[in-house]
């Protein structure tokens, strides 16, 4: 193969670099670093560490744990305005085989079917769904009061926590004062209907005092502690607050 | 200092004045851009596909570190406020810092076109504490929806009070801006200079 007959098949453009184009580049470069100091991780982390235990002490002093949230109307309900964010792909979960476990400090660990859980008494609500995005959403959730299967469990005096464990791997933790409001549902209906697979089906959270990333999907186990471990949450180990209380 | 004679003395301010203004800016400045990382999680008008931000009008590289920043800054800026609240309630200056019937009167009658710029000036500055206190109201009703129901209330929807809140970030560039060049015309640099050292 002739080498000059090749050079004339393949055009390489070279970039022309001149003095005037690298002092160009240079210039933007560096004013890009120091325009990125403004949004810089490390400080905003910073700041999130310094601000966010006060504004958590004045989220729970605020918070009245067995006030009732208003809720809304069946035609205010709004089936558009729900989106569906998932941090990873929707599992594939045998309903049928499927069993919610609570267990940790508790003197009766339960393992309970869909069977079992929908002979308990059904509660509904319709409440704002409130994404940390900022949108929100009006929605009837139904299923049953997670403080009544906590009850049953009969968790020891010592317990101040729940950690929630998901079939696709995401992790929530939760105060015990949150867990136990009567607005707490894991719900198995959305909108009057069965709750569809990538809502969270067969149970996930759900509640008007949390915002939407504390309330998990496709939840498989609830584990009542005393103390939290240093797995608090899948977002809140990547910054976001722990609290998140509405 | 060596400055040269005038027959004009210069404006001067009192420091706590200095202190809340300087604050106030600051703070705003961290509420805006902070607030403006959070709204391109999701705009406020047209949702995930809608109108975003340039990233170099944001702080906090994310939506957690928007929010960090935000909700650490919303405390310089509110204990601020009220701490300007209480300064001008106690030293009386509330009583003739702010636009009075005698402002507009002037702006009706005066030939004056110092004394038309003053008025207009002290309807402006008069008109950005309700908007301040609008943005914190609206604030609260999203930060804490469930203990505060009534807030989102009175704004009709979700989406209503994010309209009004979002609208803080328009109303208070524009009022800087007006504010800025109102001051010039009203004392020139010296009084801008005035209210900062």
């Amino acid at each position: 193969m002739k080498k000059p007959k090749q050079k004339e098949l393949i055009h390489l453009i070279k970039p022309q670099l001149t003095r005037r184009k690298l002092l160009q580049i240079t210039g933007f470069s560096s004013i890009g670093t120091l325009l990125s100091s403004c949004g810089t991780p490390a400080l905003e982390d910073l700041v999130g560490k310094l601000s966010e235990p006060v504004n958590q002490k004045v989220e729970q002093l605020i918070f009245q744990p067995q006030k009732l949230v208003p809720e809304f109307s069946i035609n205010e309900i709004q089936p558009q305005e729900l989106i569906v964010n998932s941090f990873r792909n929707t599992p594939i979960i045998d309903v049928d085989k499927f069993k919610l476990i609570i267990d940790g400090e508790v003197n009766n660990p339960l393992s309970l079917s869909m069977a079992e859980i929908q002979n308990l008494p059904l509660s509904s609500m319709i409440i704002r769904h409130v994404c940390v995005e900022g949108w929100a959403a009006i929605v009837q959730w139904g299923g049953i009061c997670l403080r009544d299967l906590i009850a049953l469990s009969q968790p020891k005096a010592t317990v101040k926590y729940a950690f929630f464990e998901s079939a696709d791997g995401y992790y929530e933790s939760w105060d015990l004062p949150s867990v136990t409001h009567p607005q707490t549902l894991l719900a198995y209906q959305k909108n009057g209907q069965q709750l569809q697979i990538e809502n969270g089906a067969p149970l996930r959270l759900a509640s008007p005092i949390k915002l939407g990333y504390k309330q998990s999907k496709w939840v498989t186990r609830v584990t009542l502690l005393s103390q939290l471990s240093n797995f608090k949450g899948y977002w809140e180990d990547q910054g976001y607050e722990w609290f998140a209380g509405l | 200092m060596d400055s040269p004679a005038k027959s004009q003395k210069s404006p001067t301010q009192n420091i706590a004045a200095k202190i809340f203004h300087s604050l106030n800016i600051i703070s705003l400045f961290l509420m805006i851009t902070s607030g403006l990382q959070i709204y391109n999680a999701n705009p406020v008008f047209g949702g995930r596909t809608g109108l975003h931000i340039p990233p170099i009008f944001t702080l906090g590289a994310w939506l957690a570190g928007g929010r960090h920043w935000h909700f650490a800054a919303m405390w310089l800026f509110s204990l601020n406020l009220l701490g300007y609240g209480i300064y001008i309630f106690i030293t009386r200056r509330w009583r003739h810092k702010f636009v009075g019937t005698n402002d507009i009167k002037a702006i009706q009658k005066t030939q004056n076109p110092k004394r038309l710029t003053y008025a207009w000036h002290r309807i402006i500055y008069t008109s950005i504490i309700p908007i301040l206190l609008l943005a914190i109201l609206t604030g609260i009703g999203m930060y804490k929806p469930a203990q505060f129901p009534w807030i989102v209330d009175m704004f009709g929807d979700w989406q209503a009070l994010r309209i009004v809140h979002f609208a803080s970030v328009p109303l208070i560039t524009v009022f800087v801006i007006i504010h800025w060049q109102l001051g010039k015309k009203a004392g020139g640099d010296k009084l801008i200079e005035s209210m900062f050292w």
